[in-house]
C-alpha cells in the first residue's frame, strides 16, 4: 500500500513538474501581454496636426495612418494608400486602402483624406504647424470612395513624401475635435494599431491594441508609455526593471548598458542635426537681445549678422571633442543636415574645420578684436546631452574672445522662446526626411507662414537667392535637376553659415534582454516596433 | 590689559569675580561645555573662511568657461589635467576641477543661506515686534499671514515662487525670504508678548519714549536670545533648500553650479561608477549644515534659561 502511495506520490510530483514546465511556457507569453516604455521627451499633444515634434509624431504613429508610411529606414511604404501616381502634370492619384475602420468603428474613406487636407493648415495655435505639407494642395477630387486625386498648382514631385507627414482623421469623429479633445483621449480615435486608453499629459499614455488593425498585429495587448526626461531616472527605471523598454539612452550610461547582461541596445545613424540657430533678425545696426559689449553694455549693432562672425563662431567649436567626450561617440560631426548617401548630400561639405586662430582672425577682421558677449540657450530635457554641449560650446566660444553664457531651461519653455525669437544664439535640432529639401524649406527658407515655409526658422535667416533655389527644387520633377539645385542651396546657405551645424546624432535604445526592437533613423519611438526576442522581425 | 585686570584681580577680589562673570562670558564658558559644538564651530569657520577666499585658494575659477576643458572631463580624483595642476576631487562632465567647485558652490551657498536667512529675520523680527506690540487687527493680520506661510511645505512655495520668477540667485534669495520670515516672526511674536507686560517696558511708557525706540531698544534686546537661535538654524535650512533648488534645476544658471547643482550633474554618472561628481560635493554640503546644526544645537542649549542647570 505504501508502495502505491508513494508511486502516485511520484506521478502526482511528475504531474507538479509537468505543470510548472507548462507554466514556465506560457509565462513569457504572459509577460508579453503589457509593454511597459519610458520615453525621455514629452510628448505636448495627442492632436496629429499641432506640433511638429518627434515624441508627438511617434505617439502620431501609434494611434493614426498616414496614406504612405514610411519604414524604419524612412523609405515610402504603403499605408492607407495602396498605390499613388501622377495621373496628370499636376494631379497625383492616391488608391485608398479598403476595409479599413476607426477604433470607433467608422469606416475610411477618401472623404475623411479630403477633411484631413482641409483640417491641416487650420489647427489654431499651432506651435509649429504641418501646413507646408498640405500646401501644394489647390483642389481635391472624390472620384469614387476609395480613390482620390489631389490638384496642385504647379508639379509636385514630393507630394507623397509630403504627405507621410500628415495623419489620417475621421471627418464625421474630427470635424467638430478641438486639439483639447484630442489630449483629453476624447478624440484621440484613428485607423493605427492602437487605442488610447488614458492620457495623463507629460506623464503617461496607455493604449490597448487595437485588434481589428488593418496592419501587422502588434506583439503586445497593452503598452503603458511612460515619459521620464530624467536621464539618470529612465535608464534606472530599466535597470530596476520598472520599464522594459526606454529610448534616448544617455551616454553617461553606454558603457555600462553594454555591459550589461539583462539589457540590450539598438541602435542606427539618425537623421537628426543638432544646430546652433543664431539671430539674423535684428538689423545689422540693431541690438541682438542677447549679446552686449564686454563692458555688459548694448553694442548697438548686430554682430551676429557679419558672416565672418558667424564663420568664426562656427570653426571655434572643436565637434570632434564633442562627439567623443560629450556624446561618448554616439554621434557623427556635421557640416549638413544629412549624413552622406542621401538625397542631395552634398559630398563637398565636411564638418568644418576646427581652427580657433582663424576664428579670432576673422573676428578681428569683423571688427571685433576682442570679441563680445553672448548668451547661448538651450533646452535641457530635449536632446542627447543639449546643455553639456551647449557649455561645451560656450568654452570654445570664450576661449575665442566670445564671452558666452549659457542658460538651459526646460524644452517647453525654451521652444517658446526660440519661436518668438527672443534669442541671439540657440542650440536645437531638426529630425529630417531623408529628403533634402524638407529642412531646407522649414529651417533656411524665408519663414512665411502664408506660403508654407521656413516654419521653424527660428534663427529668421533670409536669403532671396537661397530662396528661389528651393522653391524651383520644389517643382522640379526630374530627380537629378531637383538634386543639384537642392546641393546648390545647401552649398549657398552653408557657406553663409545660415546656421552652425554640429552633430548628426546616433539613436539608441535599450531594453529587456526578452525583447527586441527595430531601430528607425527618424528616432520615433513607437510601441508597434518591440516585440519579444523570440519572435521574428515582421519584415 | 590682562595685567591690569589680574592686580586688580589681586587687589580686590570680591569686585573681581563679578567683574569676570559678565553675560557675554558666562555665555562663552557655557557654550565651551560642549566639545561638539565647539568641533562644529571650528569646522564651520574653517569652511566659512574657505568660501570667502576661494578665488585665491582654489586652483582654477570654475564660473569662467574659458579655463575649462571637455577634454579634462570626468577625470578620477588624483589626476593631473591639461592645464597641469591635479584635479584632487576629480572632474566633472565639462572638466570642472570639483575641489574648485566646491570652494565657489560654498560661497553661494553660504552667501545665500546667510543672506536670505538674515533679511528674513530682519522682516520677520520688525513684523513679529510690530505684532506683539499693536495686539488686536494689525496682531491678526500679521499672525494670519504666517499661519498661511507655514501651512505650505517651504519646499513646495519655493518651488511655486521660482516657477514665477524664474531661475536666477537673486530670485533663490527672494524665495527664500519669502518662505522663512514667518518662522522670525512667530518666534519674536510669541517672547515680545511675555516681556512687553515687564515693568521695565512700563517704565518706558511712562517716560513717553517713541514707540520705535521701544521696539528696538528696549523690546527687541530682550527677545534676541531665541531669535539667535532660530536664525542659526534657519541659516543650514536656507543653504539645504537652495540645494534642493539648484538640485531641481530651479536655482542658480548652469554655469556657475552652487553644491546643489554640482550633485545634480554628477548624478547621472552615479550608475557609471563616477561618483566623485556628486559625492564630494554632498559630503561638502553635509558638513556645512551639520557644523551649523550643532553650533544651534548647543546656542538653544545656552541661550534658553529653562534648559540651564
Amino acid at each position: 500500500m505504501s508502495g502505491i502511495l508513494r508511486r502516485n506520490a511520484s506521478i502526482a510530483v511528475g504531474a507538479a513538474v509537468l505543470g510548472l514546465a507548462a507554466v514556465g511556457a506560457a509565462a513569457p507569453e504572459a509577460r508579453a501581454q503589457t509593454l511597459t516604455m519610458a520615453v525621455g521627451a514629452p510628448v505636448t499633444s495627442l492632436d496629429p496636426h499641432y506640433h511638429q515634434l518627434s515624441p508627438n509624431n511617434a505617439v502620431a504613429d501609434m494611434i493614426f495612418d498616414r496614406l504612405i508610411n514610411t519604414d524604419n529606414l524612412s523609405r515610402m511604404v504603403p499605408g492607407l494608400a495602396v498605390e499613388w501616381r501622377p495621373v496628370g502634370p499636376t494631379v497625383w492619384e492616391f488608391r485608398l486602402r479598403p476595409g479599413v475602420r476607426f477604433h470607433n468603428g467608422n469606416p475610411f474613406t477618401a472623404e475623411d483624406v479630403a477633411f484631413t487636407i482641409q483640417r491641416v493648415p487650420n489647427v489654431p495655435n499651432s506651435p509649429s504647424s504641418f501646413a507646408a505639407y498640405v500646401r501644394p494642395i489647390q483642389g481635391v477630387e472624390i472620384v469614387d470612395p476609395l480613390t482620390i486625386r489631389l490638384r496642385t498648382a504647379s508639379p509636385a514631385p514630393l507630394l507623397p513624401q509630403d504627405l507621410t507627414n500628415v495623419r489620417i482623421l475621421d471627418r464625421e469623429t474630427h470635424e467638430n475635435a478641438a486639439t483639447e479633445d484630442f489630449n483629453a483621449g476624447r478624440a484621440a480615435i484613428g485607423t493605427g494599431p492602437w487605442r488610447v486608453v488614458q492620457h495623463r499629459s507629460g506623464d503617461r499614455i496607455e493604449f490597448e491594441r487595437n485588434d481589428g488593425y488593418w496592419g501587422d498585429r502588434p506583439a503586445f495587448q497593452r503598452v503603458n508609455y511612460r515619459m521620464i526626461t530624467n536621464d539618470a531616472a529612465r535608464t534606472a527605471a530599466l535597470l530596476a526593471g520598472d520599464v522594459e523598454f526606454i529610448d534616448q539612452v544617455p551616454t553617461s550610461d553606454l558603457a555600462r548598458l553594454r555591459g550589461d547582461q539583462r539589457v540590450t541596445l539598438s541602435e542606427i545613424t539618425g537623421l537628426r542635426l543638432i544646430f546652433l540657430g543664431l539671430d539674423h533678425l535684428r538689423a545689422p545696426n540693431e541690438d541682438s537681445p542677447f549679446v552686449t559689449g564686454n563692458d555688459g553694455r548694448p553694442l548697438g549693432r548686430n554682430p551676429l549678422r557679419d558672416v565672418r562672425v558667424r564663420r568664426a563662431l562656427s570653426i571655434a567649436i572643436d565637434r570632434q571633442a564633442i562627439v567623443e567626450r560629450v556624446m561618448e561617440g554616439a554621434a557623427t560631426p556635421a557640416g549638413q543636415f544629412l549624413p552622406p548617401g542621401v538625397f542631395s548630400h552634398v559630398p563637398e561639405l565636411g564638418p568644418p574645420r576646427y581652427d580657433p586662430q582663424e576664428a579670432r582672425r576673422l573676428l578681428a577682421e569683423a571688427g571685433y578684436p576682442d570679441g563680445f558677449r553672448l548668451t547661448l540657450h538651450s533646452p535641457n530635457d530635449r536632446y542627447i546631452n543639449d546643455s553639456r554641449i551647449a557649455q561645451a560650446i560656450g568654452q570654445m566660444w570664450t576661449r575665442i574672445g566670445v564671452r558666452t553664457a549659457v542658460e538651459a531651461q526646460t524644452w517647453t519653455t525654451f521652444i517658446g522662446r526660440a519661436g518668438r525669437q527672443e534669442f541671439s544664439a540657440h542650440l536645437i535640432g531638426w529630425g529630417s526626411n531623408p529628403e533634402g529639401s524638407h529642412p531646407l524649406r522649414n529651417i533656411i527658407h524665408t519663414a512665411n507662414r502664408e506660403r508654407g515655409f521656413g516654419a521653424s526658422n527660428r534663427g529668421r535667416y533670409s536669403n532671396p537667392e537661397v530662396d528661389a533655389l528651393i522653391e524651383q527644387a520644389l517643382v522640379e520633377l526630374d530627380d537629378e535637376k531637383r538634386e543639384r539645385l537642392l546641393q546648390e542651396a545647401k552649398r549657398k546657405a552653408f557657406e553663409d553659415v545660415a546656421i552652425i551645424p554640429l552633430h548628426i546624432q546616433t539613436n539608441i535604445w535599450a531594453m529587456r534582454r526578452n525583447l527586441a526592437h527595430t531601430p528607425r533613423n527618424d528616432e520615433l519611438t513607437r510601441a508597434q516596433d518591440v516585440r519579444p526576442a523570440s519572435v521574428p522581425a515582421a519584415r | 590689559m590682562s595685567d591690569l585686570a589680574l592686580d586688580r584681580a589681586a587687589a580686590v577680589p570680591s569686585v573681581a569675580q563679578e567683574r569676570v562673570e559678565t553675560p557675554f562670558r558666562r555665555f562663552v564658558a557655557e557654550f565651551a561645555e560642549s566639545k561638539l559644538a565647539l568641533l562644529g564651530l571650528g569646522v564651520f569657520v574653517v569652511i566659512a573662511l574657505t568660501a570667502i577666499f576661494a578665488p585665491w585658494l582654489a586652483p582654477q575659477n570654475p564660473y569662467d568657461l574659458g579655463q575649462l576643458d571637455i577634454m579634462d572631463g570626468r577625470m578620477e580624483p588624483g589626476t593631473v589635467g591639461g592645464a597641469g595642476f591635479t584635479f584632487w576631487l576629480g572632474t566633472d562632465d565639462q572638466g570642472r576641477d570639483m575641489l574648485s567647485g566646491i570652494m565657489y558652490g560654498l560661497r553661494i551657498s553660504l552667501s545665500v543661506g546667510a543672506g536670505s536667512a538674515l533679511i528674513a529675520c530682519f522682516i520677520g523680527a520688525s513684523l513679529g515686534l510690530l505684532a506683539a506690540y499693536a495686539g488686536g487687527r494689525t496682531d491678526s493680520l500679521i499672525m494670519r499671514l504666517v499661519d498661511l506661510q507655514l501651512s505650505f511645505p517651504a519646499i513646495l512655495a519655493a518651488l511655486m515662487i521660482l516657477a514665477f520668477l524664474g531661475k536666477g540667485i537673486l530670485n533663490v534669495v527672494i524665495a527664500l525670504v519669502l518662505v522663512e520670515w514667518a518662522y522670525y516672526a512667530r518666534t519674536v511674536r510669541g517672547t515680545a508678548l511675555v516681556e512687553r507686560r515687564r515693568e521695565y517696558i512700563e517704565a518706558a511708557h511712562c517716560l513717553a519714549l517713541p514707540t520705535r525706540r521701544i521696539l528696538f531698544r528696549h523690546l527687541l534686546p530682550n527677545c534676541m536670545p531665541p531669535l539667535i537661535v532660530v536664525a542659526t538654524m534657519q541659516v543650514a535650512r536656507a543653504i539645504a533648500l537652495e540645494a534642493t533648488l539648484s538640485f531641481l534645476g530651479l536655482g542658480v544658471p548652469i554655469t556657475e553650479p552652487s553644491l546643489g547643482l554640482l550633485i545634480a550633474n554628477g548624478y547621472e554618472y552615479m550608475l557609471s561608477g563616477k561618483y566623485w561628481i556628486s559625492f564630494y560635493p554632498g559630503i561638502a554640503l553635509l558638513i556645512t549644515i551639520v557644523s551649523i546644526n550643532l553650533v544651534g544645537d548647543q546656542l538653544r542649549d545656552v541661550l534658553n534659561p529653562r534648559l540651564r542647570k
